[in-house]
């Protein structure tokens, strides 16, 4: 019984701190997660949500794929079948989809984006009871 | 116009992601350029040719800022560089399917790096590790040459000369003498059981010089030396340890010769030092004590050995210059301008003076077999690599990367290099130890002999970096190999390259097995003239002690005379001993205390040169019976016998002797002149060697112990016993007699004469096992280049044989080929031998470098195994059935 617990205690410990290594996520990372989270997105469909987001600094092409292919390599992210971008008729896209792994770790990202603001506002560096 | 705009962009963005690494452009180009692409339309769109060129530069910036930026990330760099671990994994999978390869060649590496460990540990630790004192290159031992006056080249300095060298205070900073002290009786206390200890007595600056501090009390004070303040010792920690190691023995008195003596230290446990004499070997020191008498004063015990230390950082050709010129003044004024010389000799150097040829002959044997074994695991890996021809071809025509596949094998070969290092380094520890207990006492820094952390790091990287060159040439191979080659090369006799590759290092393997056998059959031969030769006495059944009669208990030679031959009669009364007489130098080491010039006046062989006609002997003191005991031949004359006639001193002289002064042989009855006293020869006797087994030394002369009222350390017995057997009985026999004499040194004459061929038995083991290792390496070589060839050659053969060869004939064809190889192997060593005999010079005893018998030997030897390592799988070809063989095709 105590084996389990320990077992159980050091997979936990080890889940945790899989998520914890890639916290904090960098600008980018983060963003890919985003619009992935809402839906299976190609790179150019990627760098026009975020342009969509009002971000001041839109990601390079070449920052974004190498961010994809190391996302790719940790596991948060994973390329799915090639198919026709919607608003380029026949053409096909690379798209990629968010795998649970990157699922869990944008929203430990995004908490703990929240706990930042939350103590900013309390701080004083925000305007308080503002959504 | 706008489609030519999108097509330049195109061509633009492809070709900045020439900068990205070439696996993320095959990942992640064209999914790259297609958003570019994207972009770049939405761009004219809305922004026209102006926001068309600015995405260019732009993206232009990006490539230029990311695609080096992964170039070198250290995760996709390590990723281009191979899935190491996969590699791993693969090249274990392989071993563990071919146990006998990895077993063989893992053994073979483990064996061969492990000799090759314990010599490099040896070389190491005797040859290049510094000695444990402070600053030790600038420590050196000064001799005189008395060249002009003796035939003494390493002789011992007197006292003033070491005084004149502590006065320079030039390059010379200090300057110590030392001296053996004839005798060493201690006891803790009066009337505690004594033993025998070596002692040293020194001037008393020897461990300021040396850079030592005791561990325990202090060392000697500066004006602690001399008859009044001489009574302070200073332990080594050895013999502190022996008495029970404890620390408050310091302050305490103890007993040496029976006189009371202060401990004043315990020296540390990691000095040692070696005291050396001039003739014998480097002696160990259990106990210091200051001189006896002041180095102004004469000395009647003799001479000192000096020791020096030069200023920091002084060359050895500056000391030297220092030396020589303190030695003409001294010459000038003490002797007359004889030209006798003083000159240095580096501390170490003199200490490891004896064993340094064998050493460095073991050392360069050491390197050729581990190239030995590079050549070998290369032939095995190119084999290994021509199994695996048809799936390296496959996966190559498959598109699998040159560089995964060289990776592979030079990771094979590194594997099994760097497992037979670390297990060879292992082996190395047992390796050593045994090294160090076969070696003789006197082996200098034998204490410091054990393989250490860095030692066996080496080890491993040897072996790693042997396995990756090893595996060069395989690897060279392979990435030749494609699908065309090997179906071009298996239509005629299969693929030739990798044999070509195994035939060149047959040869090298066979030249380098010439060059050890033929070193080794030297040393064989060296060292069984040795074991032959005949050292003048009988050492079987011969069993010897060292009983001390020194003045402080026998103060009168009679006391001491009584003495003796009480001891005399009491160890003959001994049961199975059937004679027993005493000595005062045992042969073969180097103990003679007496060397002194004779004369025969009147003899016939005299030149009526004076100078000429004196001749420097040792002379040996010895009681009634010894030439019996000893075993000694006699050649005329008679000897010693217990009767002495009154008023006659009796003497007998060597061979060598009677031959220079008496070439008639009419010796017996003629005087000799020694010193003042006249003796009268009653007999001549071959040598009993003192110094080497092989030649004769000085010649010698025999007297009776008596007539000098000298006190012989030895007691000699000859028992039909095994003689350690009688060691119980002669301690009893002695505590009887004298209950403060201890019994010392116990040891057969056996154990002298194997102590004294120790040094030859160890270099000579190691060197032929270093040769059989060799020779045995060329022969699975060989094996396997023949069994190959067979199996390559079997199309061929069977042609032949259905074209009427018969299969002798074929058979003759597969041994041609293996002659070949060996002929040439034979051919190109051969001038290494003369290279290897120049080291080995060195430690050859009456055999020549260039001996026809044992070079030839050692070839046909060769030649005879390698033969038969061809003859093995050739018969082979005995059994191809041609109908068979070509039906299959």
């Amino acid at each position: 019984m105590r084996h389990i617990q320990q077992a159980r205690w050091f997979m936990g410990a080890d889940r945790n701190r899989g998520i914890d290594k890639h916290l904090p996520l960098r600008r980018v990372e983060f963003h890919i997660l985003l619009s992935l989270a809402a839906g299976e997105r190609h790179g150019y469909g990627i760098i026009q949500d975020i342009e969509a987001r009002g971000d001041t600094s839109v990601p390079d092409v070449g920052t974004m794929y190498r961010a994809l292919a190391r996302m790719v390599e940790d596991g948060l992210i994973e390329p799915a079948a090639r198919q026709p971008a919607p608003d380029r008729g026949d053409e096909r896209r690379n798209y990629y989809r968010i795998t649970s792994a990157g699922m869990r770790i944008a929203r430990a990202e995004a908490r703990r984006l929240e706990l930042l603001m939350r103590a900013a506002r309390l701080g004083g560096l925000l305007p308080k009871g503002v959504n | 116009m706008r489609n030519r705009m999108l097509n330049l962009s195109e061509r633009w963005f492809r070709l900045l992601q020439r900068l990205y690494p070439p696996d993320f452009r095959d990942e992640m180009g064209n999914a790259a350029v297609e958003a570019y692409m994207d972009r770049a339309r939405d761009a004219l769109k809305t922004g026209g040719r102006i926001s068309l060129i600015a995405l260019w530069v732009r993206a232009f910036v990006d490539s230029l800022r990311n695609g080096p930026a992964e170039r070198v990330r250290p995760a996709a760099w390590w990723r281009r560089a191979g899935n190491w671990g996969r590699d791993i994994e693969l090249v274990r999978r392989r071993l563990v399917r071919s146990p006998i390869f990895a077993a063989t060649t893992i053994g073979t590496l483990t064996i061969g790096l492990g000799m090759f460990a314990v010599v490099y540990t040896t070389v190491q630790k005797v040859l290049i590790d510094p000695m444990p004192y402070k600053n030790p290159g600038d420590l050196y031992y000064v001799w005189r040459d008395y060249g002009p006056i003796r035939d003494i080249k390493r002789g011992s300095l007197a006292g003033t000369d070491i005084l004149e060298m502590q006065k320079t205070n030039g390059v010379i900073q200090d300057a110590a003498g030392l001296q053996p002290m004839l005798g060493g009786i201690f006891a803790l206390r009066e009337g505690a059981e004594s033993m025998e200890i070596a002692v040293t007595r020194t001037s008393p600056n020897l461990f300021d010089l040396l850079g030592v501090a005791p561990a325990l009390g202090r060392s000697f004070a500066p004006d602690e030396i001399g008859r009044a303040r001489e009574q302070v010792m200073v332990l080594t920690h050895h013999l502190w340890t022996r008495l029970g190691a404890d620390p408050g023995i310091v302050g305490r008195d103890v007993r040496l010769q029976g006189r009371p003596f202060t401990v004043i230290g315990v020296l540390p446990p990691d000095f040692t030092f070696v005291r050396n004499d001039e003739a014998a070997p480097p002696q160990r020191v259990d106990a210091y004590i200051p001189l006896a008498v002041n180095l102004a004063e004469p000395n009647r015990r003799g001479g000192y050995a000096g020791l020096i230390r030069a200023r920091r950082g002084a060359s050895p050709g500056a000391v030297a210059a220092a030396v020589d010129l303190i030695g003409r003044a001294i010459d000038a004024r003490d002797f007359n301008s004889r030209g006798l010389k003083l000159y240095s000799v580096g501390l170490k150097a003199d200490v490891i003076s004896r064993i340094r040829p064998a050493l460095v002959v073991l050392g360069a044997a050491g390197l050729v077999v581990v190239l030995m074994l590079m050549l070998n695991l290369a032939s095995v890996l190119i084999a290994r690599a021509a199994q695996r021809e048809h799936e390296v071809a496959v996966s190559r025509a498959l598109g699998a990367n040159t560089i995964a596949i060289v990776r592979s094998i030079l990771l094979e070969g590194s594997l099994l290099g760097l497992a037979g290092g670390a297990l060879g380094a292992l082996g190395a520890i047992w390796g050593t130890r045994a090294l160090v207990a076969l070696a003789p006492l006197d082996l200098p820094r034998g204490e410091a002999i054990a393989i250490d952390w860095r030692i066996a790091a080496a080890v491993i990287a040897v072996g790693g970096l042997l396995g990756v060159l090893a595996a060069a040439p395989p690897a060279v191979w392979a990435a030749r190999v494609s699908l065309s080659s090997l179906l071009a090369g298996s239509a005629v006799r299969g693929g030739g390259g990798q044999s070509r590759w195994r035939r060149g290092l047959i040869v090298a393997q066979v030249a380098l097995s010439l060059i050890l056998l033929s070193s080794g059959a030297l040393v064989m031969r060296s060292f069984e003239r040795l074991l032959r030769a005949d050292p003048g006495f009988r050492s079987d059944g011969v069993f010897t002690v060292r009983v001390r009669t020194p003045p402080e208990f026998f103060p009168q030679n009679s006391d001491a005379s009584a003495f003796q031959d009480r001891v005399e009669s009491a160890l003959a009364a001994i049961p199975g001993v059937t004679g027993a007489s005493a000595t005062s130098a045992l042969p073969l080491t180097a103990t003679a205390l007496f060397e002194e010039r004779i004369a025969i006046p009147g003899a016939p062989g005299n030149t009526g040169n004076a100078e000429q006609d004196t001749v420097l002997t040792d002379v040996i003191l010895a009681r009634a019976k010894y030439v019996e005991v000893m075993g000694m031949r006699l050649i005329t004359g008679h000897t010693f016998t217990e009767s002495r006639q009154n008023g006659v001193a009796e003497a007998m002289i060597d061979a060598a002797l009677a031959r220079r002064f008496f070439p008639e042989g009419n010796a017996v009855g003629a005087k000799i002149q020694l010193g003042e006293r006249s003796l009268t020869i009653i007999g001549v006797v071959n040598q009993a060697r003192l110094y080497e087994i092989h030649a004769d030394g000085r010649p010698q002369i025999l007297v009776r112990a008596e007539d000098f009222g000298a006190r012989p350390l030895f007691y000699v017995m000859r028992t039909t016993r095994e003689p350690h057997s009688l060691l119980p009985e002669v301690q009893s026999a002695l505590r009887r007699i004298d209950p403060r004499v201890p019994v010392g040194n116990a040891q057969s004459m056996d154990d002298i004469v194997q102590a004294s061929l120790s040094p030859q038995a160890i270099g000579g083991t190691l060197i032929s096992a270093f040769a059989v290792g060799a020779l045995l390496l060329s022969a699975m070589g060989l094996f396997g280049v023949i069994s190959g060839s067979v199996t390559q050659r079997r199309h061929e053969l069977a042609v032949r044989l259905a074209l009427g060869a018969d299969h002798r004939h074929a058979l003759r064809l597969v041994l041609k080929e293996g002659a070949l190889l060996v002929v040439a192997g034979l051919l190109i060593g051969a001038p290494g031998i003369y290279i290897a005999n120049r080291l080995i010079r060195g430690l050859l005893v009456s055999v020549s470098p260039s001996d026809p018998l044992s070079l030839l030997v050692a070839a046909l030897g060769l030649l005879l195994v390698t033969m038969a390592a061809c003859y093995v799988p050739a018969r082979r070809a005995l059994r191809i059935d041609p109908a068979q063989l070509l039906r299959h095709e």
